[in-house]
């Protein structure tokens, strides 16, 4: 077992104190001097030196100091050094040190018996205690409270060590005597925890004796009080009742503290929709009239708990959980709307999305700085309500549009796709949408809100009045053509002389971007803003941002315009009689094209148009130009089909999450079956299930270690020396969150005892050894087990060497056996996670560390390589299924993974078929550490081959 | 069990293992009252368990050692593992301040749990905290992290997560204000300077991690430990130790008297000396009375009350192990028992005289600290460096005699001395002494004769520095230890003979000569040795360590073999060791006390000590 640790301090490698010199210092009478190396060789001990010489001269020259911070530091070396040898048996020189503490112990000083005693609840030697307990004994009726304080912890603690029970018999019986005079609180608090951990029975006799001066205890024992009474329940279901009272009284205790424990236990003893009401009701208390932001969000998580448990009786208290919105915080208001859509029901849903609308209304006029963020949040907020109930939706989704100018891109955003969706699912809107979107296009700043508009405009306007007004819209907002004169060509030649300042930057802030299907695109930085060269010719007022972000060289918004243009006049051919009309569209339509085109290889503009937009706006001129049935099929229909099967699969996906979730808390096979005629489970409470909170401190303490599957053990076994070596050793590798535990199998082969065996390890990469090897002997032909901890602290493919080093009695040599490198793979620990389209590109944008693997595969199919990648990389990938569907010859995919220490793991995977059937591409991997870009990198090298 | 305390072993540690041994020996039940060695307080609840729970193998002592398997050990211990941990199940499992670049600085646990566990904690958590947030608190699966930024430091408590939010961060807002009250400056280096400052004072907030109803100056009052009833209870034993030596100095001159009455007319020469005598015994006693002596004579069992004020010499320990069976006999302050002490004594001084003649072996632990009231400390220090081909590039000696007067009265007095009359030497007193007075009758006293030497507790190790000498030599014979150091490389590996040779001036203590060596995986093969060796493989440096270089032994040699090296590695070679004989062989003479005629000298202790400041062969 390990030996637990009490403390750590930095210690400063590059200034080695010498023994010696402490050693030195020690036995001086300089008392400055003895604090400094005491403290030295606490230090030192702390760093894993065994300072085997110097106990005799701490016994000898320490002991008997008179100065109370060496007594202290005595204490925290005589807390820190080894008192049991290697079989666990006591060592016989630390008797040397009762006297000692025992003198302490009567010490006139009450600090250093308080110390003392604080110092043997940390002791575990049995051996050592029960010479002194009759002086712990006496110091519980000291005069001075500190010392009543720490003699009652202290006897708490020698009463709980094994045999305790025997050495202290009647403790119990005189705690409680103490108890029932102490008056300082926290010697009370104490005594009371010695009872409730050492006599259960007296600690109950005690509070029932005492019920109704409960509230008037202190804080600290009414704590301990509510902890008592979760386990007295735990283990007698059949007295609850008399504890519950308690509970409601201390509700109203001064204390927060104490009021969020009394919610928290209330919950966990019963399932009462009263005192779940109860105890919903005291969080959202605290939760608005504590300030601290800690508080709010832990508050926070207790409701969402008792959400997912309690979901019926949460729903009455969805509206005080809103309240919490008025807190300037935004982890707090993303947690309470988190909170609040999964209470939602059609009841309650008026109400809510009033309050929502209130609060965006509220973002409009505030000027915090962190409004925007907060509006994005209530926006996708009331498009999940209004994507739940459909309802409410028409009375939103106008006010919605209020922010399609907003100058927060990422709200405005949002808008857009929420109309975008409402306008498919929701068909009654279509009409009112439509009008108002035309009715606010002008008002649009940001190139990608407006090209997502235009497609709304290019599908849904109908009618022919809508499809007319929709051409009149655009044509106003392009403003007069053409956009680019030949009469001032000269001057703008000058006028591009004068401004190649500009065009550089424009160049040198351009930078690819990711799209949603993992894609590269040219993105130009300049283009969201309102710039615009000065000799171009401005539109009239009217003509609003559109012409404005074309004449900045948004070619691919140009590209949109074209492409919504053409979709509204087949559209007008459809629906318009007269042909006429038709014509002048058309005609109106290709001018449009021309003159943008024209714009696009004009000088004036910074780049020249690039080759895709040119494409799409000359091949809209040729559809124009001749129309067929077949085109029109594609252009009117098959565009808005794929986007209805776009919602269909992202809803199919929820749902499927959803119900996924939902198996996961049903069906348990070893789970309690319900019988209808017997006490059903839901009667019983929480804590008759299970007992979270005792499990909750073990696993933090690390005690909890789940037990791995055998099979998998004997995969992980390594054989680090030759069947042939005089010691063969083999090593199972066990891999936990922070450390890496190698067990290692030493076998003798050799006919003869092997003296000073010691097994020496040296580490690269982030990883550590924790202890010093020790030396063992090995008999002829016997086995060895030795454990040996490495600590890692990130993310990084590390290798370990070592060596086995012994002698034997003949030879006087020690003998060196050399092991296999230990390699430790990043695969163990990454795993796959989730997260969303906009949260990987900006982590794409923001990791600095980027590796690029050429992609060089015997594969032939590209997803059949993709499918290779995530398997060995063991990475989730984020790109649909069906985005990946069909053949077409490339392929691009984002991959993401998390690893244990939280870094995340950033892949993207382009890939194209060349004309000989090979794949090319390349694979990016992007982290914010080195480590992990690298070691990723290295793997992917290595198995990117495949074919076995 | 009385009968058996004259037997007990008034020095330290070490004899304590022999009858530890011997009880090993013994191993008997009825003996307990002197197990591992210790004269133990064996309450009448301690015989009962012993006896009668034995049973349940309540205790080693009532089975051989060996009889407890390890099974049954780990059984212990898993047990009690189970158990420490569910003292309660909502508490802090560590504070700890890091810097902000995530290194530890001071971490306290309150809970068990394996090093490499909180490692990996505080490792995790600057991972895991971001920025620009506006709550300070981390939840991971299994733990959570509540810190609060101060400068370039978190404070960080480690919590479970059903820990109390409201409570914690009380806790923690204790402890950000606590911090500031011990650190200078709130950077690493003030951290790591004032990290045990900060350990004391979070123990004193956190209690087996739970929170501790205090204030932040409670916590500094609890730090700093004034206690009004130590200071109370130094005062009373103060008074007490005076009232003794008052009686005890009537006693004296009474015996004094008489002695002189019996000796007038016989021979005039012995008066004084055995007057000196007996009078220096006394004060001896006087001192020591806090000390060992009671304990082996007194019959009233008042042993406990004078043992529980003793704190200063290991000897006085030990034989405050040997109370008597009193059960609560360890209560201070009883009046009642105290003067009944003191009438005690006063009765049966003469008994005490003769009982308490100083020992051997108390004197040689005293060594540490003084018990003589006027202590002269004569040192040498030794700065050499020799050359390696021989020769000495640097010789000196510097010297200080120093005086340490424990009491006030004794303060006024003159020290006459004795050199060796080494002409190389030259003596410096310091500015307050009478220069002439030194120099013509080698007598050190101050130039003001009513005013007294300072005076210190036995605490201080210094005391006043009356004279200082230094000499300088370039003679080789001077040097007392020569070292020759021969590295020859042969084949795949290199020889190194070294050799010494002391001169016949001294006899040194305590030798060792340290090598240094090139970085070895192994200690170094030694082929032959006077004297022991030790491998320091973390500062490579091989100890070549004799106890004792006398007329014996005054050369010896040591041969080792290494991997192949540079003979330079093996240099620069020290050498510590100490003598109790000195260049200037300066000898205090005697104490002349200046006031009151009829008082004889005080008795004074002399030291006399040679060592090595840095002696080296370059």
């Amino acid at each position: 077992m390990e030996k637990s640790c009490t403390l750590l301090i930095h210690f400063d490698k590059g200034t080695p104190a010498i023994a010696n010199e402490i050693k030195e210092a020690l036995e001086g009478n300089d008392v400055p001097a003895k604090i400094d190396a005491m403290k030295k060789a606490v230090m030192l001990l702390l760093n894993g030196e065994t300072l085997p010489q110097l106990f005799i001269t701490i016994v000898r020259y320490v002991l008997p100091s008179e100065d109370h911070t060496v007594q202290k530091l005595l204490l925290l070396y005589l807390e820190i050094t080894e008192k049991t040898d290697l079989k666990g048996r006591i060592l016989p020189e630390m008797i040397l040190i009762c006297q000692n503490l025992r003198n302490n112990l009567q010490h006139p000083n009450e600090y250093i018996r308080g110390v003392t005693l604080r110092f043997l609840c940390r002791l575990n030697e049995t051996e050592i205690i029960e010479l002194l307990f009759p002086s712990v004994l006496q110091n519980l009726e000291h005069r001075h409270p500190f010392i009543r304080r720490n003699a009652i912890l202290a006897v708490m603690s020698i009463y709980k060590l094994p045999q305790g029970e025997q050495l202290l018999v009647d403790a119990p019986e005189t705690i409680e005597k103490v108890l029932s005079t102490e008056q300082d609180p926290s010697a009370k608090r104490n005594a009371f925890l010695m009872l409730f951990n050492c006599a259960h029975d007296r600690a109950i006799n005690y509070l029932l004796t005492h019920v109704d001066r409960v509230s008037e205890w202190g804080e600290l024992l009414q704590m301990v009080v509510l902890e008592l009474i979760r386990k007295v329940c735990r283990t007698n279901h059949g007295e609850k009742g008399k504890y519950i009272k308690i509970i409601i009284s201390l509700l109203n205790a001064p204390s927060t503290a104490v009021i969020y424990e009394c919610a928290g236990t209330l919950v966990s003893l019963s399932s009462a929709p009263t005192a779940i009401r109860a105890a919903a009701n005291t969080y959202c208390q605290l939760l608005l009239s504590q300030s601290d932001n800690n508080v709010k969000l832990i508050v926070l998580d207790r409701l969402n708990e008792l959400k997912s448990s309690h979901r019926d009786i949460m729903v009455d208290l969805i509206m005080d959980v809103l309240r919490a919105l008025s807190s300037p915080n935004l982890d707090i208001q993303r947690k309470t709307l988190d909170i609040v859509l999964e209470l939602v029901t059609p009841r309650n849903i008026n109400e809510v999305v009033l309050l929502l609308k209130k609060e965006v209304m509220k973002t409009q006029s505030g000027e915090l700085e962190k409004n925007g963020e907060y509006r994005q949040m209530l926006i996708q907020a009331i498009h999940s309500c209004a994507i739940k109930f459909p309802e409410v939706a028409s009375t939103v989704v106008h006010l919605m549009m209020d922010f399609l100018g907003d100058s927060n891109v990422a709200s405005a955003i949002d808008v857009i796709v929420f109309v975008r969706e409402i306008i498919e699912t929701n068909p009654k809107l279509r009409v009112s949408i439509i009008t108002r979107l035309l009715d606010t296009f002008y008002q649009i700043r940001a190139a990608r809100v407006c090209s997502c508009a235009l497609w709304i405009i290019g599908e849904y306007c109908l009618s022919p009045s809508e499809v007319e007004s929709g051409i009149a819209t655009i044509k106003q907002c392009l403003g007069e053509l053409p956009f680019y004169s030949v009469s001032e060509e000269a001057e703008a030649t000058d006028a591009s002389k004068k401004t190649p300042q500009s065009n550089s930057i424009t160049i040198s802030s351009r930078r690819p971007a990711i799209l949603a299907d993992g894609t590269y695109a040219t993105q130009s930085a300049a283009s969201e803003t309102a710039f615009s060269p000065p000799t171009i010719v401005q539109g009239s007022l009217t003509s609003g941002n559109l012409r404005s972000l074309l004449l900045t060289g948004d070619f691919f918004l140009t590209a949109v315009v074209a492409c919504t243009l053409t979709k509204l006049v087949l559209r007008l051919e459809e629906v318009q009689p007269s042909k006429v009309e038709v014509n002048r569209a058309t005609t109106q339509a290709l001018l449009i094209f021309v003159s943008m085109l024209q714009l696009g290889q004009s000088p004036v503009l910074p780049h020249p148009i690039d080759n895709d937009s040119c494409d799409r706006i000359v091949l809209c001129i040729r559809l124009l130009c001749n129309t067929g049935d077949e085109i029109r099929k594609i252009w009117l229909q098959s565009c808005r089909q794929s986007f209805v099967k776009m919602l269909s699969e992202k809803q199919l996906q929820e749902t499927e999450e959803l119900k996924a979730k939902a198996q996961v808390s049903h069906a348990q096979p070893d789970d309690l079956i319900d019988f209808y005629h017997l006490k059903s489970r839901k009667g019983m409470s929480q804590l008759e299930l299970e007992d979270e909170v005792q499990d909750d401190l073990k696993r933090a303490t690390g005690e909890f270690v789940k037990d791995a599957d055998d099979a998998n053990k004997l995969n992980r076994i390594l054989q680090l020396t030759g069947f042939s070596d005089p010691v063969y050793a083999e090593a199972y590798v066990t891999i936990h969150h922070y450390d890496i535990v190698l067990d290692i199998t030493v076998i003798n082969r050799t006919r003869e005892t092997l003296q000073n065996l010691c097994l020496e390890l040296a580490t690269m990469g982030d990883l550590k050894l924790v202890e010093r090897p020790q030396n063992y002997t090995l008999a002829p032909e016997s086995s060895k087990q030795i454990k040996a901890n490495i600590k890692v602290s990130s993310t990084e493919t590390g290798v370990i060497f070592g060596n086995i080093v012994y002698e034997t009695s003949n030879v006087l040599e020690r003998t060196v056996v050399v092991l296999n490198d230990i390699h430790i793979d990043i695969m163990d620990y990454i795993s796959p996670a989730v997260c969303t389209d906009t949260a990987f590109r900006t982590m794409w944008a923001e990791f600095e560390w980027e590796n690029k693997v050429a992609v060089n595969t015997v594969i032939k199919n590209e997803k059949e390589f993709l499918d290779h990648i995530i398997k060995s990389t063991n990475m989730k990938c984020l790109t649909a299924p069906s985005a990946l569907d069909g053949e077409c010859g490339f392929l691009a995919a984002n991959l993401y993974a998390k690893s244990v220490f939280g870094e995340d793991a950033l892949v993207n995977v382009s890939i194209e078929k060349q004309a000989d059937g090979k794949l090319s591409g390349y694979i990016r991997i992007r982290s914010k550490t080195q480590g992990i870009a690298l070691s990723l990198g290295d793997k992917i090298t290595l198995k990117q081959k495949g074919g076995s | 069990m009385r009968g058996e305390e004259g037997n007990l072993p008034e020095d330290g540690g070490w004899r304590m293992e022999d009858g530890m041994s011997k009880q090993r020996e013994a191993g008997r039940l009825g003996k307990s009252l002197t197990i591992f060695g210790l004269r133990l307080l064996v309450t009448p609840k301690l015989v009962f368990l012993l006896k009668y729970k034995s049973s349940y193998g309540f205790s080693s002592r009532t089975r051989p050692r060996s009889q407890r398997t390890d099974l049954q050990r780990e059984e212990y211990t898993h047990k009690y593992k189970q158990i420490r941990s569910r003292f309660s199940d909502k508490v802090v499992l560590a504070a700890s301040v890091l810097s902000k670049s995530g290194k530890v600085l001071v971490s306290r646990q309150f809970v068990d749990m394996t090093r490499i566990r909180i490692e990996g904690l505080l490792a995790a958590f600057p991972k895991l905290v971001g920025t620009g947030k506006q709550h300070t608190y981390v939840e991971t699966e299994n733990v959570r992290y509540v810190y609060q930024p101060i400068e370039a430091l978190y404070l960080l408590l480690v919590t479970n997560k059903q820990s109390n939010i409201l409570e914690d961060l009380e806790t923690l807002r204790l402890l950000s204000k606590l911090v500031p009250e011990y650190c200078y400056s709130l950077d690493e280096e003030g951290i790591c300077k004032t990290a045990f400052e900060l350990i004391f004072a979070f123990d004193e907030v956190i209690c087996l991690g739970h929170k501790e109803n205090v204030t932040v100056a409670q916590v500094k009052q609890y730090c700093e430990m004034e206690s009004h009833e130590e200071k109370l209870h130094k005062l009373v034993l103060q008074s007490k130790i005076n009232e003794t030596k008052d009686v005890m100095k009537r006693k004296a001159s009474e015996i004094d008297k008489s002695k002189i009455d019996k000796n007038k007319g016989d021979k005039g020469g012995f008066m004084s000396m055995g007057s000196g005598r007996i009078e220096s015994s006394f004060s001896d006693i006087s001192i020591s009375s806090s000390g060992s002596g009671f304990g082996s004579s007194s019959g009233l069992g008042l042993t406990t009350d004078v043992d529980s004020f003793s704190t200063k010499s290991k000897g006085r320990q030990l034989s405050s192990a040997t109370a008597p069976p009193k059960g609560l006999g360890m209560q201070l302050g009883k009046s009642q028992k105290t003067n009944q002490f003191l009438e005690s004594l006063k009765a049966e001084g003469e008994l005490i005289v003769e009982d308490v003649q100083p020992r051997a072996g108390q004197a040689r632990v005293a060594a540490a600290a003084p018990t003589d009231p006027i202590t002269l400390t004569a040192e040498e220090k030794l700065n050499v460096t020799l050359k390696r081909d021989g020769g000495i590039s640097n010789f000196d000696v510097q010297g200080t005699l120093s005086l340490q007067i424990l009491n006030q009265e004794d303060a006024l007095i003159q020290v006459q001395i004795e050199t060796g009359g080494n002409p190389g030497i030259l003596f410096k007193t310091h500015p307050n002494m009478n220069k002439e007075l030194f120099s013509n009758e080698n007598i050190l006293g101050l130039k003001d004769p009513n005013r007294p030497f300072p005076t210190g507790s036995a605490g201080d190790a210094a005391g006043v520095g009356l004279l200082k000498w230094r000499m300088q030599s370039a003679d080789e014979s001077m040097v007392p230890l020569t070292i020759n150091c021969w590295p020859s490389v042969s084949g795949n590996e290199t020889y190194v003979s070294i050799e010494y040779e002391a001169s016949a001036m001294f006899d040194l203590r305590n030798v060792v000569i340290y090598v240094p060596l090139p970085a070895l995986r192994e200690a170094p093969n030694v082929r032959q040795i006077d004297g022991e060796w030790r491998y320091d493989s973390r500062n490579s440096v091989l100890e070549w360590s004799i106890l004792l270089i006398d007329n014996s032994n005054r050369s010896g040699s040591m041969e080792f073999v290494v991997p192949p090296a540079d003979s330079s590695v093996f240099f620069p070679i020290s050498v510590r060791f100490s003598a109790t004989s000195t260049y200037s062989d300066l000898k205090v003479v005697n104490i002349i006390p200046l006031r009151g005629g009829g008082a004889a000298p005080p008795k004074f202790s002399q030291r006399t000590n040679l060592i090595t400041e840095n002696y080296q062969v370059v």
